[in-house]
Parts: structure tokens; sequence; C-alpha cells
């Protein structure tokens, strides 16, 4: 136990000298991270949209038609940007990018209320872009539902109600929405901590590749066995130490992105983000020595593990839930770490969710550590035999 | 006539050189698995893994639970209402909002409707009846399927007590659908009416996979050019090193080639076998893809004289994918960026690409309503590649021929 963890000692010392020696572990493991962090701070900054442009087709111009438009034109999202004289212009407009939907309001639109008549108010919202249209139909639907409810208050106090008693009529069912944990349905508050996270997990990918594929490709891998006196486990343990210990240190500042800078609540407990974190890290970190041990080639393995890490965004669940996805594509996604980490997240961040709920997850990550395990017999024949090193 | 076999001479060794680059780039492309699988099969495997992912394209059946202190036969009727609503299902009926909470926990349900004890009995004797929705909001899918079903469905079913109530006083049929509803509201959603999400989202992403697999794998070469110094051993006998216009263009043309077979079988095949969008002239996308892979590809060979070793370009690149994505403005709602890094992000092809892109396959749109994208991207085309030019010309210089190489 001594002599390994002595052997341990030595690679990390030898380690240490390359990282710094090497600017490319500054840019991965430094640099690149902290920019892509402010990046996507400042992109979540506003978190919400506003002014989406519209236009309206208002085939009625009276004073009731213009105060439906003006309520729609109110609402948070929505900014009427254009007026315009029929649909065929709409529908240029649309195709140009210049608005994203079109409100017509019809002829007799006054007329139909005033004389206790229905009349049919339409938008056409695209959906090219379903965000901005469920954004768009909601805000344009409240609007209509209010200026309705306005008609009907009118319409009902005419008949001799009093304004509670018509409340109470147009509106027999009342709701109290509560939105949970996110209240202001803020984006950056959600996605924040999912594309930090995918950075930090696409340079840890990358940088325990390059720090093991390096060896192999500058034939230094012998010289790297011959530190650690021929244990495997501690030529591994001392290489990959001082990278694990820098991202760690990176993903404690990422939480501080994403709980100081954008501003995403708190809700539960930070020490099982803090241990998730480190098993997030620990668990790429796990899948990058399994892809270079297997493939044993710097530059392929860095294709296939980069290519496998951007996948995971979108079988994690975060902005296609995986419950809706084919059941083959529902059990690919839980070969990502990436998905664990986000329940996680979710839970901790936004829910406040108890402990336990994130126990499974936490264990499932750790389930990944095992890879470098299996490999490490073909990680001492890669470091061993001479016809592995300097391919290209 | 000596300057005329001068210039032949030069036209000669260009078409030489030319013809040794375009030799030498598809052999490094296609005996090269690691650029192999980013120039060629990375499009072809993301956009199908994608896909698949997104292939049920709408999310149906939420389960949400309804706590019932009512327990009355209204009560029950909104609860069934809620269940047949396509989009959502009453998974539990738990007893308490206890109960409830837990099961939210453990992800059995992703909304909760309390109905509090004096339901009917407010609905009956003609006042207002409170209903409680509990949305859960860290999932926008959710929350936005999930709250829209139950305001629909609340909204429903409080039409039709209005409707009754009215009758009861005596009102006629007409007249009482005329104060239930005096406006009514109908939307329409154009181009994608089931709101899919591969529909929506897989045209933005393609057109930043090509950006960026190009980017990356053109990065890999160039690296590996410079690695090995193959601008000094691909010089023609005779000359003092090569020159960069037939560099530039024999690369240009090789990556244009083996993108044209992969972005027309993506374009059409795939988009088939999904059933995604297929709208506009198939004129028009020629004329939009022309110049869109043009302006990655100069781009790439541009960024790719930055690379002095073959895998920087992966390891420096493969990270800007996500953020370029949403920089495009068509899965990240544009309004919600800060305008000054949307306007930083309009040095990328890829931002114009998905905009256009977008608009022709998924809207329709002619070559004239996309024309302002259309000339950017020739724009960038030619400034690209006048940067490609440069930074080429930039690594000859500091790499003149070896004179009696080896190999």
């Amino acid at each position: 136990m001594r002599g390994y963890l002595q052997d341990t000692y030595d690679v990390l010392c030898r380690e240490v000298r390359r990282l710094v020696r090497q600017p490319m572990y500054w840019l991965l493991l430094v640099v690149l991270p902290l920019v892509s962090f402010a990046f996507f701070a400042v992109l979540f900054r506003e978190g919400v949209a506003r002014n989406i442009p519209v236009a309206v087709l208002d085939e009625d111009r009276t004073a009731l038609s213009r105060k439906a438009a003006q309520m729609i034109d109110e609402t948070p999202t929505v900014l009427v940007a254009y007026g315009i004289q029929d649909m065929a212009e709409g529908e240029r407009m649309m195709r140009e990018g210049r608005i994203a939907a079109v409100v017509q309001i019809p002829e007799f639109f006054e007329k139909n209320i005033l004389s206790n008549r229905q009349t049919t108010l339409r938008a056409y919202i695209s959906g090219a872009n379903i965000s901005v249209n469920g954004l768009l139909s909601k805000d344009i639907q409240t609007a209509v539902t209010t200026f309705a409810a306005g008609i009907q208050i009118q319409l009902l106090t005419k008949q001799g109600l009093t304004e509670r008693q018509a409340m109470a009529q147009l509106m027999p069912v009342r709701f109290d929405r509560h939105v949970l944990f996110n209240p202001y349905i803020n984006y950056g508050y959600y996605l924040s901590p999912s594309f930090m996270p995918m950075m930090l997990m696409i340079f840890t990918v990358m940088a325990t590749i390059f720090t093991i594929g390096t060896e192999l490709k500058h034939s230094t891998a012998g010289e790297w066995l011959a530190t650690a006196r021929g244990s495997v486990g501690a030529a591994l343990a001392g290489k990959l130490l001082p990278v694990l210990t820098v991202l760690f240190l990176m993903s404690l500042v990422m939480l501080c992105f994403i709980f100081g800078v954008v501003g995403t609540p708190l809700n539960g407990s930070v020490w099982v983000l803090v241990a998730s974190s480190l098993l997030f890290v620990l668990s790429y970190q796990a899948i990058g020595i399994f892809m270079i041990a297997v493939l044993s080639n710097l530059r392929l393995a860095l294709s296939l593990g980069g290519g496998y890490s951007v996948l995971a965004f979108t079988f994690s669940g975060l902005t296609f839930p995986i419950m809706a996805m084919w059941p083959a594509m529902r059990v690919v996604s839980r070969f990502f770490p990436f998905t664990y980490y986000t329940d996680v997240f979710v839970d901790q961040a936004l829910r406040g969710a108890p402990v336990r709920c994130s126990l499974p997850d936490m264990g499932c990550m750790a389930l990944f550590i095992v890879l470098p395990f299996l490999c490490l017999p073909r990680l001492r024949r890669i470091c061993t035999d001479k016809k592995f090193w300097g391919r290209l | 006539m000596n300057a005329f076999s001068r210039l032949g001479r030069q036209l000669a060794s260009y078409w030489h050189q030319f013809r040794t680059v375009i030799a030498g780039e598809y052999r490094a492309i296609f005996t090269d698995p690691g650029v192999l699988l980013i120039l060629v099969f990375a499009l072809l495997i993301y956009s199908t893994l994608y896909s698949l992912a997104y292939g049920s394209e709408v999310l149906r059946n939420v389960p949400i639970g309804v706590v019932d202190e009512s327990r009355t036969s209204s009560s029950r009727m909104l609860t069934d209402a809620f269940d047949a609503g396509p989009n959502t299902v009453v998974a539990y009926e738990p007893t308490d909002m206890k109960e409830a909470e837990r099961l939210f926990f453990d992800r059995k349900i992703y909304g909760v409707v309390y109905i509090p004890e004096d339901y009917e009995r407010r609905l009956l004797g003609g006042s207002q009846a409170n209903v409680a929705l509990y949305v859960d909001a860290s999932y926008f899918l959710m929350y936005r399927q999930v709250f829209q079903e139950l305001v629909t469905t609340i909204g429903r079913t409080g039409a039709m007590v209005e409707f009754q109530r009215l009758i009861a006083r005596g009102a006629d049929i007409p007249q009482a659908t005329a104060v239930t509803q005096p406006v009514i509201y109908q939307a329409e959603n154009l181009f994608n009416p089931y709101l899919g999400y591969g529909s929506f989202v897989m045209p933005a992403i393609i057109i930043v996979i090509i950006q960026q697999t190009m980017l990356i794998g053109i990065g890999m070469i160039g690296g590996t050019w410079r690695e090995f110094g193959l601008y000094r051993k691909l010089c023609p006998p005779g000359r003092r090193r090569m020159s960069t216009l037939p560099i530039v263009a024999g690369k240009a043309l090789v990556y244009a080639s083996v993108y044209a077979v992969t972005s027309l079988y993506i374009l059409d095949l795939h988009y088939r076998l999904f059933h995604f969008p297929m709208n506009g002239a198939a004129g028009t996308v020629a004329a939009f893809m022309i110049p869109y892979l043009l302006a990655c590809i100069t781009m790439g060979i541009a960024v790719s004289t930055l690379f002095r070793y073959r895998e920087q370009s992966i390891m420096l690149l493969l990270w800007t994918s996500i953020p370029i994505l949403m920089l495009s403005g068509a899965s990240f709602p544009r309004e919600a960026i800060p305008e000054w890094l949307y306007a930083l992000g309009q040095v990328f092809p890829s931002s114009h690409g998905v905009n256009a892109f977008i608009r022709i396959r998924s809207m329709g749109a002619s070559f004239a309503e996309v024309l302002p994208e259309i000339r950017t991207l020739w724009i960038m085309t030619i400034v690209y590649g006048a940067m490609a030019c440069f930074g080429i010309h930039r690594i000859l210089r500091r790499e003149p021929c070896e004179r009696g190489g080896e190999e």
C-alpha cells in the first residue's frame, strides 16, 4: 500500500509538470470552461422573451377591434409591430422572418359584439419555433379571454347583475395557478443548469482522453508506466488526480455561476449537488479512460468521446422529456451520466426534493466509475506494447 | 511570347498542384478513420440519433394527480374531463396534498389539481367555485402541456355551467351562447400544426452540425498537414513553395463534393424517413445550400490554418456547437438573447443558415424571401475565402519546399 501511494505520488508529480507545460491543458481545464460558463450566464441573463413581433389584420377598424389589438399588444411577449391589409401580406412577412404570428380581427367584430352575437377572433401562429409559439399562444389567448370577459361583464351588468355576481356568472369555476419551483417561468433557471454541466462534461472527456492519449501518441506511455513502477492503478490514479481536482474546482465555479450569477433558486441540499458534481466529473473521466483504452488512438477516441458527450443533452429529457420518447430511446437515455446529473439538479436546485430522491441517481452515476477498472488489463497492454504507440 | 509561355507554365503548375491537393485531400479523408468519422459519418449519425430521440415528436398523457376533497358528481366530472384530454392522464387520486407531494417528488406525477370540499355546493349555489392548480415548471414542455390542458378543461366546464345557469334563468340558446362566449378564439399553428419537437428543432440542428463537422474536420486535416509538413511534401518539383490558390480551391472542391452527397441524403431521404416538413422549391433549397456549404468550407479552411496539431480542432471547437446553436435563435427565442450577443453570433454562417433554412424548408419561403440571407452567405464566402487564402499563404511562406525531401 505504501509503495502504491509512493508510485501514485511520483506519477502525480510527473503529471503536474506536464500539465503546467502544455498550454492545451490550461485552455481545456481553465480558460474554456470559464468562457463557456460566462457565455451561458450572459445568454440567459434576460431569461424571458419579450416583444416578439406579430402583425394584426384588423378588418373591422372600430374602437372595439382596436381595443382588442391593444390588449394583445400589452401582454409581455407580444409586440404588435405591423398592421397589415390582407392575409397574403401576413404570410409573406412570416416567410420573410419578420413576424411570428398574425392576429385576424374579422369584419363586423364590434357590431356583432354589441348586438349580442358571437364573433370569432383568429390567430395564426408559426409553429416553426415551438418555444416562441408557446409564449405567443399563451399570451394572445389570455388577452382575448380577458377582452371577452370584459364584454361579458358589461352584458351581464346590463341585465341587472352586480359586478360580483357577473364575475361568478361568467367564471363559475375559478382556478388559482401555482407554478411550482420556477415561478417566473424563466428559461435561464432551467437551461443554465443543463448547458453549463454540458460544457464541463465536454472538457472533462476531452482532457481525460488527451492526457492518456498523448502518452500513446508521443510514445511516452512506457515512461509513464515506469514512473508508477509498473502499477497501472497507480499510473492512472496519479495521472487523473490533478485533472480531477481542477475539474472539480471548476464544477464549484459552475455552481457559483448558476446560483450566484444566473440566480437559479437553490431549494434543496447544496451538499448533494456538490457530491453529485464530483460523481459527475468522475463518471465522465471514467468514460474518457474507457474510450482511450479501448480505441488506443488519440484522435479516434477524441472523435468518438466528443460525439458521445454532445449527444447527452438531447437524451437528458430536459427539453424533450424522456417520457415522450420511444421506448428504445428511453433505454438509450440511461447510458449518459448527464441524465442522472440533471435529475439531481432539478430535484435539488429547483424542486427542493428530499435527499432520498437523488440517491438512486447518484448511485447510477457511481456505476460508471467501474468502467476504468474493467479496462485496466487493456490499458496495461497498450502502455507496454510498442505497437500501440505513435499511432495517429 | 516569353510572357505567354510563362503564363502557360504557371497555369500548368497550378493545375498540377490543384490535382495533387485534391488527391491528397481525398486520401486524407478516406484513409483516416478519425476524419472520416467527422466529415462524413457525424452528420449522418447525429441526424439519425437526434431524429430518433425526437421521433415521437409530441408529449402526450402526462400523469397528474387530482386531490378531490369534494367527492361529488360535479368534481368527478371535472376529474374525468382532465383524464379525457389528450395531454394529461389522471394517474393517481391521492387522498391529501401530503401524499400528492410525495408522488410528485417521486416523479410519478407532474401536476396536481386540488378540488376543495365546497366545490359542488358553490357551483350549484350560483357562486364561484375554486380549484387550485399546482404545475411543475422545472420541465418546460411538461408545464406547457399540463397547464394548457387543465386551463382549457376548466374553461370548458365553466362555460357549460354558465350556459346551463343562463338557460335556467330563461335566456334562449343563441343569447346564452353569446353571453357565455362573445368572442370565440381560434388559434392555428402554421407550418408545424401538431407542434412536433423534432420538426421544430431538427432543421436547426442539421444546419449547425454541417457547419461544426466542417470546422472540426477541416481543422483536423489542416492540423495534420501542419504537423507532418505536408505543405512541403506535396510541393511540385521545380517550385520553391506551393501556391495558395490551388490549395484553397482544391480543398474547397473536395469538401464540397463530400458534403453535396451527405446533405443530399439528409435533405431528401432522411427528411422523408422522419416526416420533417419538406416545403420550398428544390431550386431554392439548392440556391441556399450552395453558398451555405461554401461559407462553412471557407470559414473551415481559414480556421484550420490556426491549428498546428491534428487533435487541436476537436478539442477546441467541439464545445462551441451548443452555444452556436443557441445563438442562431432557432431553439432559444432570439428575443430573449441580449442584443449584442445575438449580433456577435452573426459571424457564423449557421446563424444566417438556420434562419433561412427553416423558412425555406418549414415555411416554404421563396428565393426572393430569403435573398437577404443568401446574399450574406455569399459575402461570407468571399470574406472567409480571402481569410483562408491569407492563412494558407502565411503557412506556405513559413514552410518552404524541401529539396530532395524524404518519402
